[in-house]
């Protein structure tokens, strides 16, 4: 109920511009999306990773980390994040983000499972500018979905908040588990 | 009788004459030469396809049109084609290329005009001495197949390069190459021609300009904002042509002026300057320039080329700066005054009639810009001439914030000012003397704010006690690394006993404040890597002390060894970087270089634990560098902005069939552990660099000695930073004696409990599991030509 009042009370589609304000890639930019409709996304996709970067260690965001990895989804750990997330037991893979964005766009790879290719990406607690710059590898080479659930507005996602202050970031990061 | 070029006439002959075009030496008839001298576009392209096929370029386009020609603009999201027929794909390798060869061609532009003008100035016939070596041109005798000897010879090898750039940038125009992975090939070797210009322009400069010649010891010089005496008047040199600033020195030398005249160079320029004269001072790497110059005290700006600001004559002219420009690449709109007289010019700049002037004779640059910068210092100071706020004017400036964010959507680092200004505005200062050094001092931030607050200038005023403190030092530009060097540590490279080279190469857009490659640098000194610094990167490194106030210049030795720091030079001295790896090739294995670039390359991707580091690099010069360093088999990383340059060269671990290796002895197939993992490469911060840089001097030639130390820093590395021991770290593993020795009892464990591997406990020994066991005698290499018995 309280996350079905807090989605209420949010528009996380608000200011949907580049946080980078000269970041403007083309005809096709991310759809803003309510935070709601995010966690729907990510409850039917049928082979999600979650993507988390160092930045996702930031307090309020680690718990979202935490139980999106609790409801089953993978998580690749990206930057240093590693380490905080083990630190707070959570199971993830480390990988280079750049080299997963390869991994991710070869049909021959296995995943980190061994059970094939992911069809969605999630995107958490990216350096801004270097998330956006390989969300636009896999925008413009893969079928994959990327649905971008971090503070500011990606427009190589598919999908992606707008700019959010921090409290409002952190309520939109609620609504989408309450969807899971 | 020594022969040289020109004309002459005989005794008894007066009506025949004969001209010398080119002296051949009866050592380059001798030399054995290897099958691509001097290769066209294609010549190497068998190579390249090596590398592009186990490094699979993957593209991140900045832009998804195509705006190249009128046909368009072109939608090309999704990897659609545009109305010429390119795809996505091969767009993106195309604006790779030819951002490469605009690096290349900045570095061999740089050198064609440095040439011409130290031909005329000392004679084509002028010796070549850049340090003790007898391979005085690696990376020109290995791509051309010649051995110069004078700074004359270096013109052909020019025209080389030029006609290379010249060729590749034709392919770049519409209706030419359409394939992604030829223009990879094309920037390929566009990346290496530009070390050859890299190569020339810094050894004639040490030929002639008697800079440091492979000197281990090369003299510490001061750097810093905080350094520079502004009680004297202040001339500061910016740029990467040293050329006309060697006049400048020369006239204070004569007229004794070093006491009273601050002499301080910025970028790569500053460099140059202190291999001439260590009386010279550095101010700082390229993100220094706009900072110091709202700063106001300069009294006087020199400029010549590349990694200026393109708005200098804006930001002077406000200042009442009055700008000299020395190269026509940079020329401001400004009237050439060459050819007027010294104390017309000095008149109409100091007076402020004209805001600068081009000077293309560098005499009267010599004289003029002491007589001027002395003229102009007592004139701004009784103006009290500075951008920057006093306190009650930074106080209204920071109240003024209204905290709207446009600054941090327009900063490209993302800083956080507007906190700071709300803080700032309060009297605490803390957050923008943090932000100061993340500030890469670009200006963006001022455009976008709707207050028109002079944002820089208000970050430079809040952190005056900092700056006032940069204080470091450097080791100036030590040139080549010599031949008896390599004598005395190949072995240790190519053996593994030195785990080693870190490359800390190219322009300071950190993502994370200069700090990081102080950081980086110190952490693989002490862990007996060999550092090699160049250009605004060397300049960082020397900015931060211990806590004893020593930088790292004044704690590591500047030799080839293991555990010191070289600062290589300027930019252009980058050329020496490669050239070191390539010298490993020819000293201590004994290959001929001689226009055999593929065998050397090969040797180097299969042996010598080499990785470069492009942490801040944002200019075409940085990716020309890198790309360089990838077609020489030597991977590159490069900072989270990297992959703005549209591509990189990701290995795939997992894919075994990329992983397939020749024995030379008797071209047998083996199947190797990912070594180097990645060909070009990002990281997103440090934590994640500092184990990927040392995971990537893994090399499949390493012996057990060799492996065991690089896993040592690779798993120590990972823990430190990563927190765990890294995932793949058993894939390295070829026997016992490859695992550290500290944690091979654990480590055995781990093999037998989580990975199946069968142990004998009793002699501590594996029994089966590695990909593959260690064979000493095992020559690898990726040139099935190389291997015996191979049919050319």
């Amino acid at each position: 109920m309280a996350a079905k009042a807090k989605a209420k009370e949010l528009d996380t589609t608000r200011n949907a511009v580049p946080f980078d304000k000269a970041n403007i890639p083309g005809p096709k930019m991310a759809k803003a999306v309510q935070a709601e409709m995010a966690g729907k996304f990510i409850s039917k996709a049928k082979r999600p990773l979650l993507i988390v970067g160092t930045a996702a260690g930031d307090d309020g965001v680690i718990e979202i980390v935490r139980t999106m990895a609790e409801k089953g989804i993978p998580v690749a750990a990206t930057g240093s994040s590693l380490k905080r997330l083990n630190e707070e037991g959570i199971d993830a893979t480390y990988v280079n983000l750049h080299a997963l964005v390869s991994y991710l766009k070869d049909p021959d790879w296995k995943g980190f499972d061994g059970k094939g290719g992911y069809n969605t990406t999630i995107f958490l607690g990216h350096n801004y500018y270097y998330a956006s710059q390989l969300m636009s590898t896999l925008k413009n080479f893969t079928k994959i979905k990327i649905i971008s659930i971090d503070r500011h507005y990606h427009p190589n996602a598919g999908q992606s908040f707008g700019n959010l202050k921090t409290e409002d970031f952190l309520k939109a990061l609620d609504v989408v588990v309450a969807q899971l | 009788m020594v022969i040289k070029k020109g004309r002459f006439t005989i005794e008894g002959l007066e009506n025949v004459q004969i001209n010398i075009g080119k002296v051949t030496s009866s050592d380059e008839a001798e030399e054995p030469q290897g099958p691509t001298p001097a290769p066209d576009i294609h010549g190497l392209r068998d190579w390249d396809m090596r590398l592009l096929k186990r490094y699979e370029p993957v593209y991140s386009p900045i832009c998804d049109l195509c705006c190249y020609c009128t046909y368009g603009k072109c939608d090309l999201t999704g990897n659609k084609e545009g109305a010429c027929g390119i795809n996505m794909e091969a767009h993106q390798a195309r604006e790779a290329m030819i951002r490469t060869l605009t690096g290349a061609a900045a570095h061999a532009g740089h050198g064609r005009h440095l040439l011409n003008h130290l031909i005329k100035r000392f004679g084509a016939d002028h010796p070549i001495d850049a340090g003790p070596s007898n391979i005085k041109a690696p990376v020109t005798q290995t791509v051309l197949g010649v051995k110069p000897e004078t700074i004359g010879d270096f013109v052909p090898v020019l025209d080389y390069v030029e006609e290379q750039i010249t060729q590749l940038l034709a392919t770049a125009h519409l209706g030419q190459e359409g394939s992604a992975i030829d223009f990879e090939s094309k920037a390929l070797h566009a990346g290496m021609v530009d070390h050859v210009g890299m190569e020339v322009s810094d050894i004639i400069q040490i030929s002639c300009l008697d800079m440091p010649k492979s000197q281990a010891d090369a003299p510490l010089v001061d750097m810093g904002m905080g350094l520079i005496d502004s009680t004297k008047p202040v001339l500061l040199c910016i740029g990467h042509n040293v050329a006309a600033v060697t006049y400048i020195m020369d006239y204070m030398d004569e007229h004794d002026l070093f006491d009273k005249i601050e002499l301080a160079g910025l970028c790569c320029t500053a460099h140059d300057m202190t291999r001439i004269n260590t009386r010279a001072k550095v101010v700082g790497s390229l993100s220094k320039q706009l900072k110091y110059i709202r700063s106001g005290i300069p009294d006087l700006i020199i400029v010549d080329e590349q990694c200026i600001r393109a708005d200098m004559m804006q930001e002077t002219s406000k200042l009442h700066i009055p700008v000299i420009a020395t190269n026509d690449k940079v020329m401001y709109g400004l009237p050439d005054r060459s050819k007027d007289d010294i104390d017309d010019i000095i008149r109409d700049l100091a007076s402020g009639d004209q805001p600068g002037v081009l000077l293309f004779d560098y005499d009267k640059v010599g004289e003029l810009a002491p007589k001027l910068v002395m003229k102009m210092a007592p004139i701004r100071k009784e103006k009290g001439i500075t951008a920057l706020p006093d306190d009650a004017e930074f106080k209204k400036l920071a109240s003024s914030c209204t905290q709207c964010g446009a600054c941090v959507i327009g900063c490209p680092q993302g800083l956080e000012i507007d906190k700071a200004m709300e803080a700032a505005a309060e009297g605490d200062l803390t957050l923008f003397e943090e932000l100061h050094d993340k500030c890469i001092g670009c200006g963006r931030c001022e455009f976008e704010c709707p207050k028109k607050i002079p944002i820089l200038n208000v970050i430079e005023k809040a952190a005056q006690k900092v700056i006032r403190e940069e204080k470091g030092k450097l080791r100036t530009g030590r040139g080549q690394v010599g031949d008896a060097e390599i004598r005395e540590e190949g072995v240790n490279l190519v053996m593994g006993t030195t785990p080693g080279i870190v490359a800390i190469i190219g322009c300071p857009n950190y993502p994370d404040g200069s700090r990081d490659v102080y950081e980086v640098a110190e952490e693989m000194l002490q862990r007996s890597y060999i550092v090699v610094a160049s250009g605004c990167s060397a300049m960082d490194i020397g900015m931060f002390k211990n806590e004893e106030g020593k930088t790292l210049y004044e704690r590591y030795g500047g030799g080839f060894l293991k555990g010191n720091l070289l600062n290589t030079g300027s930019c252009v001295s980058n050329g020496h970087i490669t050239a070191t790896a390539i010298k490993v090739a020819a000293i201590f294995a004994g290959r001929d270089i001689s226009g055999n670039f593929e065998e050397i390359a090969d040797y180097v991707m299969c042996r010598i634990g080499a990785v470069g580091l492009a942490w801040g690099g944002f200019t075409q010069k940085a990716l020309s560098i890198g790309t360089g360093c990838n077609r020489l088999g030597i991977p590159v990383v490069l900072g989270p902005h990297g992959p703005k340059y549209r591509r990189a060269y990701p290995g795939k671990a997992y894919d075994k069939d990329k992983w397939n290796i020749l024995d030379s002895r008797d071209g047998s197939v083996h199947n190797v552990e990912p070594a180097p993992e990645h060909l070009l490469i990002t990281a997103e911060n440090k934590a994640e660099l500092m184990p990927m840089l040392a995971k990537l001097c893994f090399r499949p030639g390493d012996n057990n000695l060799g492996r065991m130390i690089k896993l040592t820093h690779y798993i120590e590395l990972n823990e430190k930073y990563l927190g765990v021991l890294p995932d793949d770290w058993h894939i390295y593993v070829r026997g016992e004696a490859d695992l550290p020795l500290a944690m091979r009892e654990k480590l055995l464990k781990i093999l037998e409990e989580e990975h199946g591997w069968k142990i004998d406990w009793n002699k501590k020994k594996i029994l089966e599991g590695p990909a593959r066991k260690v064979d000493i005698s095992f020559q690898p290499t990726n040139v099935p030509r190389l291997c015996k018995g191979a049919v050319e």
